[in-house]
């Protein structure tokens, strides 16, 4: 296999392991909880992309819309309903509340789709794959990416330039201060986990078409964001993003040049070592402890 | 009255379990059995997540380890079932104790997630590593033996796993009773005033950690034998919620809450057989709804209406902050530890 096939490749899956990191290190940013549950809401973005394309037969720009806008009203909702009340509690506690709802998740899925593994058509049946210079490259990738893209860079700007955003990052940066200053914090939190939901929503619709549909697809999509996540320092944007990208790269060389029975492996490996050897990821600062 | 009701409860107990046999059929002798290896997987989960509050996703992976390991002894080595035990808890407690390490060094989050990708791993080795495990096709369990009698069927099988609950029962409750479940639960609370309350966070952590899958790699070699056939889908993320629940809805930090969860969580599943969604959905939102709303669980609830008696060490803390800080605002109390 040609290497530049392989990392754009990589680049593809990379970027839908970045938009399932980007929601896991913006949550835990805001409110210090890992959301085990963001697999799920991945796995119900591809469904209902799967609902409009396929069954009502709408485009796919719409089925993405739609997913996405769903995905997002259900973050909010579970922030509003799960979370909010329990913002105090041990960190264990609130852990615990995202498995047993990534559990809820999962069962709710398979009552509609029961064991089936559903496959999504390929959006280009009849594009060749753009061919640059040895590498061959296929539209699916390219639209991934360019989404993936678009949408990192719409939240740098929503986080940079608008007052939502801003607060946001207060609310990140000191609860407490944020809260003196004015912030509606509940509105923050609630609009932190939209937006998260919204990314990882974005991921599954983009993943459909090169992933099989089936409910317990989350799993694998959660642990490579965690692996990116983790990579990243777990407390950064742009390094989630990245981390997203170099895992989706190394797993794809790993499985081109190695072995790809191995390929699977490399993310689990890459959260053993990056946190045996580097804690702190590669953006994040060394923990300091508070007394 | 009360008391003399005490310590007669744990003698007539046992005479119940040793005739309940004589009652059942072979479907609810079955599901005894597995109660009885929830038991103890439940007590080593509890030790780790409860009463020392370390937040791990390993415990499937290590049952699996100690199931594995049990059931490749007596199928390929044709090792008595006596020494498969020992050994199945003696490798877990080894490859479990590794887990104190990141615990010491990394932020609380991480161990959840370096926990769940040594889980996959184990579960992928366990699937592809087919020369030393069969992969997917699974391995058969022999009944074990002794002195020429064997513990073929579910009625004979029950002894020899009650004997082996109620002895890691009785270490369990020892152990938590002790100097060492106490520096459990301080290091739960607050690790820096554990240490400087003189406890040895490293030693204390990596005993913990062993403790734990020494339970769960026991609980495993009992799963095997119970079932009689192992398969490495059986200790995926499926396995490790049941735990979870078990222990959530049983009651953390309760040595009746491992019992007590065992009892519900494998019978319920039982119940609601061959609705997959049904029951993940039912474990999912009731542990939502018992951690938010009865973090102590049903034993928990018991000890608080007086049908269970109290224990040490899980006693309701929010409790007696709420106590100590009425104390303060009355002006009277001087500084508790937490």
């Amino acid at each position: 296999m040609d290497a530049l096939t392989l990392v754009v490749a990589g680049l593809a899956n990379g970027s839908l392991y970045a938009l399932v990191a980007l929601g896991l290190v913006l949550i835990y940013k805001t409110q210090d909880v890992v959301n085990f549950a963001h697999g799920e809401v991945l796995m119900i973005g591809a469904f209902i992309g799967y609902i409009v394309f396929q069954l009502l037969g709408w485009s796919y720009p719409i089925a993405l819309v739609i997913a996405v806008i769903a995905c997002g009203v259900l973050g909010a909702l579970i922030e509003r309903i799960a979370f909010r009340p329990l913002s105090d509690q041990h960190h264990i506690t609130l852990a615990m509340v995202t498995v047993g709802l990534s559990f809820a998740l999962k069962g709710a899925a398979r009552i509609p789709f029961g064991q089936d593994i559903y496959t999504f058509p390929p959006l280009f049946k009849d594009t060749p794959p753009i061919i640059v210079g040895t590498a061959v490259i296929s539209p699916q990738s390219l639209v991934t990416i360019g989404v993936a893209v678009l949408l990192a860079a719409a939240m740098f700007v929503f986080f940079r330039s608008t007052t939502m955003g801003k607060q946001m990052r207060a609310t990140q940066q000191n609860l407490m201060g944020a809260r003196l200053v004015g912030i509606n914090t509940g509105r923050i939190f609630s609009a932190t986990w939209a937006l998260a939901c919204v990314a990882g929503g974005a991921a599954g619709v983009l993943a459909a078409p090169v992933s099989l549909l089936y409910p317990d697809m989350g799993a694998n999509f959660l642990l490579k964001g965690f692996a990116a996540a983790v990579l990243g320092g777990f407390e950064s944007v742009p390094g989630a993003i990245v981390g997203g990208l170099l895992i989706g790269v190394i797993e794809m060389l790993f499985g081109g040049y190695v072995s790809t029975a191995f390929q699977h492996l490399s993310a689990f490996v890459i959260i053993i070592i990056v946190l045996f050897i580097r804690p702190q990821g590669l953006f994040g600062r060394k923990a300091v402890h508070r007394v | 009255m009360r008391s003399s009701i005490h310590r007669w409860f744990a003698p007539i107990l046992l005479v119940a379990l040793l005739l309940l046999p004589l009652s059942t059929d072979r479907y609810v002798q079955y599901i005894l059995n597995l109660v009885l290896v929830y038991v103890v997987i439940a007590i080593g989960l509890n030790l780790l997540l409860g009463y020392a509050g370390q937040f791990a996703f390993a415990h499937a992976a290590l049952m699996g380890i100690g199931a594995y390991t049990a059931a490749l002894l007596i199928y390929r080595l044709h090792w008595s079932f006596w020494i498969a035990l020992p050994a199945a808890g003696i490798v877990a407690t080894i490859i479990g104790s590794l887990g104190a390490l990141p615990a010491l060094r990394m932020k609380r989050v991480y161990l959840a997630l370096v926990t769940l990708a040594f889980a996959e791993l184990i579960q992928w080795v366990l699937i592809h590593w087919k020369e030393l495990t069969l992969g997917t096709d699974g391995v058969k369990v022999a009944a074990p033996e002794l002195f020429g009698w064997s513990f073929k069927g579910d009625h004979r099988m029950y002894y020899l796993l009650l004997a082996i609950t109620v002895v890691l029962y009785v270490i369990g409750k020892r152990i938590v009773e002790s100097r060492l479940g106490r520096s459990f639960v301080a290091i739960r609370e607050n690790e820096i005033v554990a240490q400087c309350n003189g406890i040895n966070i490293a030693f204390t952590k990596g005993v913990v950690f062993g403790l734990s899958a020494f339970y769960a790699g026991i609980g495993g070699a009992m799963f095997a034998i119970t079932l009689g056939f192992i398969v490495p889908d059986g200790f995926g993320m499926f396995q490790l919620v049941l735990h979870f629940s078990i222990v959530v809805i049983g009651g953390l930090i309760s040595m009746y809450g491992s019992v007590l969860g065992a009892i519900v969580l494998t019978t319920l599943p039982e119940l609601l057989r061959g609705f997959q969604s049904v029951q993940e959905m039912i474990f999912g939102v009731l542990l939502i709804i018992f951690v938010i709303f009865m973090p102590f669980g049903l034993a928990g609830l018991g000890k608080k209406k007086g049908i269970l008696p109290d224990e040490i060490l899980s006693r309701n803390w929010r409790d007696l902050k709420k106590k100590h800080e009425a104390s303060l605002a009355a002006g009277s109390g001087d500084k508790v530890k937490e």
